[in-house]
């Protein structure tokens, strides 16, 4: 409640009142996201890459997407773990600071959608503390939880290799966020059409 | 450039038109391409939408176009992955004439036009094959070269395209007649059609059709020199003109062509004469619009050339089987029709090496033994015959069957051309062993006859199952009587088969789940023929023959003709065939959709109903093989 009370008057940097500003209106594109992170962990792990797509009328919009790598030299440097997949990428390269807010440019007032996506937005959230920001408005869809609303199953959560076996989506042999994120916008539009979602 | 853009630039590699572009345009076209995933049965584009901002690329899944016909949807494509559709924004501005739905769970790539023109300007190769399959998915191949012609030379693809093609129900038509006025002079009316050729012109006042003018008014009225040719049209034009609407079907024009004695008729916008002139059909329309027509297709093979014409002959009927189970058509029809045909090339085939060879020494006959014998070859499955010739005096004998292997070698060959693959047990009439005379046919016969089982392991039951394609009635009326009259009260003969219908396998297991294979490529497949098809088909032929039902080879038949002989079991017999007929279909179906035999049926993409559509088919087997034992006094130990 105090928390509250102390962002209110505190400025926030200029990308974040954009951000903020963006959801006076609806939105109808959706953006499928996904992180790599170092672990599991909300307060030790950092985020290494992050993969997304938009989703626009039904249909995975392949230009409208986001891939990059955030350097985290010192987190490496930290934990004594070879930085070489950074160093050798392909992918943009950005540091945490710049990646995360121009994720948050990229994804505007859209909603989310992810493969356990709390955890997703979770990493975001943190690492937007860092930068005195807020946390994540964005409505977010979840594909595990919209399939198991489906098929009105409630015991029992699904990886995303499992839902890719359930709606026959091949496997590539390339792993990596932009594939996992490709994969999951495949589900979701799946999904959403089964589910009747507008 | 992302990485999934770098995956579909690579999937994209491997299909034509993409192939001949470079992997930087490649990647470039990847980057703009939307991904739509189609549930089975939605909808891409219905007929009459309007054109969207792209054309698209299978990437899984299968998706059917089609055309609606009198209220009926027929299909004139069907897409699987790598195949283009969707291509008429590049050519035309009209609506979409045909619709693409998913046949089952399809995954589709959206190619932006606008970014795709660039490259088709700088690559003739793409424009081509793009028109090409813009074509393929017409069905009217004239049209197609005139807009091949048109377009390569001029190089002009998007500038207002007037020639398009029309689906009209099958039917296609010219949509951009010959319009003149009532004072336009007959000789330029005349020259006119000599520079467009074409037979007729339409005669308008203020839009408004109000007469025609066709090659027989100019022969009639010009030639004759019954009028000169100064004068204006409306004094020789025909008027007024029969005027139809848009959406008639292909009989509807026929029977108005007959009704009015005419050859043209006038489409217009609302089907009088009061509205603007859409186009004209003329008889010659008519006649393309038939070219898959069962009729014309034989026609065809009679006056075939070479192995070569018959394929795309037999490809032709693919297709027509195709569009035949589409369209619900029983398939008893369909069976009928098809083993016409087949019966037809294989005919064909037989004449073609006599051509070839010169005529026969003595007289002949070529039978079709198995599926083909049996008139249920629907798919190119393969070819099993037999050749037997007339009798003739020892020392002449080895010149004759030289004569009848070489002419059985040539037509077996062309056949394997055509599509049929050679048996695999070697029952060809190319093999010595099948190729002979009457008198060794007979005591072959007797041979199986009467010590079934003694001197090979399996005599093929599919001997019994024979079916005349060429040559003399006679000899083969003689070796069918041979067959009746040996296994009349022939207890061992009618044991031995009647075990050998009962050997295979059950199609469910005891749980009344389905027996898959178990081992190799089609594993957890199910193996419809062996365990289905073949225990029906065996039993209707050892049923046929125990009752001497003679003349009717086809297990639908047959067991049609039992349930008349034998009263008693006739609704056993009637359930079996509907069961025939059922799993032919499951079959047939199986088959053009991976384009193979058929044999394996992938349970895992069938629907729940259809499954048990599938299991209620094996119901009636149960009785029937009881039946088998009670009939012939079969233990299992026997």
């Amino acid at each position: 409640m105090l928390d509250w009370l102390k962002n209110i008057n505190k400025e926030y940097p200029e990308f974040w009142k954009t951000y903020l500003s963006k959801f006076e209106k609806k939105s109808n594109r959706y953006v499928v996201f996904t992180t790599e992170t170092s672990g599991l962990s909300l307060e030790k792990d950092v985020i290494l890459s992050i993969a997304s797509f938009a989703v626009i009328d039904d249909r995975i919009v392949i230009a409208d997407s986001f891939e990059i790598v955030i350097a985290q030299y010192k987190f490496f440097h930290d934990n004594g773990i070879s930085n070489e997949f950074t160093i050798e990428t392909k992918m943009k390269k950005l540091s945490e600071y710049e990646g995360i807010q121009a994720f948050v440019e990229y994804i505007g007032n859209s909603v989310l959608v992810g493969h356990h996506i709390d955890f997703d937005v979770e990493m975001i959230n943190v690492a937007l503390e860092k930068l005195e920001c807020g946390r994540l408005k964005n409505e977010a869809l979840d594909i595990d939880i919209m399939y198991r609303k489906l098929k009105d199953i409630n015991n029992k959560q699904f990886s995303l290799d499992e839902l890719c076996t359930i709606y026959k989506i091949p496997q590539s042999d390339r792993i990596s966020s932009s594939d996992d994120a490709y994969k999951i916008a495949l589900l979701f539009l799946k999904l959403k059409s089964r589910l009747g979602l507008n | 450039m992302n990485t999934i853009a770098e995956h579909i630039a690579d999937f994209l590699k491997k299909y034509p038109p993409f192939d001949n572009l470079s992997f930087q345009e490649l990647s470039e076209i990847a980057t703009s391409i939307r991904v739509i995933n189609l549930e089975k049965h939605k909808l891409l584009f219905h007929i009459n939408d309007i054109l969207h901002d792209s054309f698209y690329v299978v990437a899984s899944g299968v998706i059917n176009l089609t055309v609606i016909a009198d209220a009926e949807e027929t299909l004139i494509n069907k897409c699987v992955e790598g195949d283009v559709f969707g291509l008429r924004p590049f050519f035309a501005k009209n609506n979409y004439m045909m619709t693409a739905k998913a046949r089952e769970e399809s995954i589709i790539y959206a190619i932006p036009i606008a970014t795709f023109r660039t490259f088709v300007t700088h690559n003739s190769n793409v424009l081509e094959y793009l028109l090409e399959s813009f074509a393929s998915n017409s069905s009217n191949p004239n049209e197609i070269e005139n807009l091949h012609g048109k377009l390569v030379s001029d190089n002009i693809y998007y500038s207002d395209q007037k020639s398009e093609m029309q689906y009209f129900q099958s039917l296609s038509y010219n949509t951009t007649p010959l319009k003149i006025t009532t004072s336009s002079i007959v000789q330029e009316v005349a020259q006119l059609m000599t520079n467009t050729i074409t037979n007729s012109a339409i005669v308008c006042q203020n839009d408004l059709p109000i007469g025609i003018v066709t090659h027989t008014d100019m022969s009639t009225k010009i030639a004759t020199g019954r009028y000169s040719i100064s004068t204006t049209i409306d004094k020789i034009m025909t008027s007024p003109v029969v005027t139809i609407m848009e959406n008639v079907s292909l009989a509807e024009a026929q029977l108005l062509m007959l009704k009015y004695n005419v050859t043209h008729l006038c489409v217009t916008n609302d089907g009088t004469d009061k509205s603007t002139v859409k186009g004209i059909i003329s008889e010659h329309d008519l006649i393309v619009a038939q070219a898959s027509n069962p009729g014309v297709l034989i026609k065809e093979i009679k006056r075939s050339k070479s192995a070569e014409d018959l394929k795309s002959i037999r490809k032709r009927l693919t297709e027509l089987i195709q569009k035949s189970l589409h369209k619900n058509i029983p398939l008893s029809h369909i069976n009928n029709i098809a083993s016409e045909i087949n019966l037809a090339i294989i005919k064909r085939s037989v004449e073609l090496a006599i051509l070839d060879l010169g005529s026969p020494p003595v007289r002949f006959v070529w039978l079709s033994i198995g599926s083909q014998g049996r008139k249920e070859q629907l798919l190119s499955t393969d070819q099993d015959s037999i050749l037997i010739f007339e009798d003739v005096t020892p020392d002449k004998y080895r010149d004759v069957k030289d004569y009848f292997i070489k002419l059985a070698k040539r037509t077996t060959v062309s056949l394997e051309n055509v599509g049929y693959e050679l048996c695999p047990n070697g029952h060809i009439a190319s093999n010595m062993l099948w190729c002979k005379s009457l008198t060794d046919w007979t005591k072959q016969y007797s041979n199986w006859i009467n010590t079934p089982g003694e001197n090979s392991n399996e005599i093929s039951s599919i001997f019994f199952d024979l079916e005349i394609a060429f040559g003399e009635h006679k000899l083969e009326e003689a070796i069918q009587n041979v067959i009746f009259n040996n296994v009349k009260n022939n207890v061992l003969f009618f044991d031995f088969l009647g075990n050998d219908a009962l050997r295979k396998n059950s199609p469910l297991t005891f749980f009344k789940n389905f027996n898959v294979e178990e081992l190799g490529v089609n594993k957890d497949k199910f193996d419809i023929k062996t365990r289905a098809l073949m225990p029906l088909i065996d039993a209707a032929r050892l049923f046929s023959l125990s009752y001497s039902v003679k003349g009717v080879n086809n297990t639908y038949l047959r067991f049609k003709q039992l349930s008349i002989v034998d009263p008693r079991n006739s609704e056993i017999y009637l359930n079996c065939a509907e069961a025939f007929l059922t799993l032919s279909k499951f079959r047939t179906l199986e088959g053009l959709k991976n384009d193979s035999s058929g044999q394996f049926i992938n349970l895992h993409e069938l629907s729940k109903a259809d499954k048990e559509h599938l299991k209620n088919a094996f119901a009636p087997m149960r009785e029937l093989e009881e039946l088998i034992k009670t009939k012939f006094k079969l233990t299992q130990f026997s």
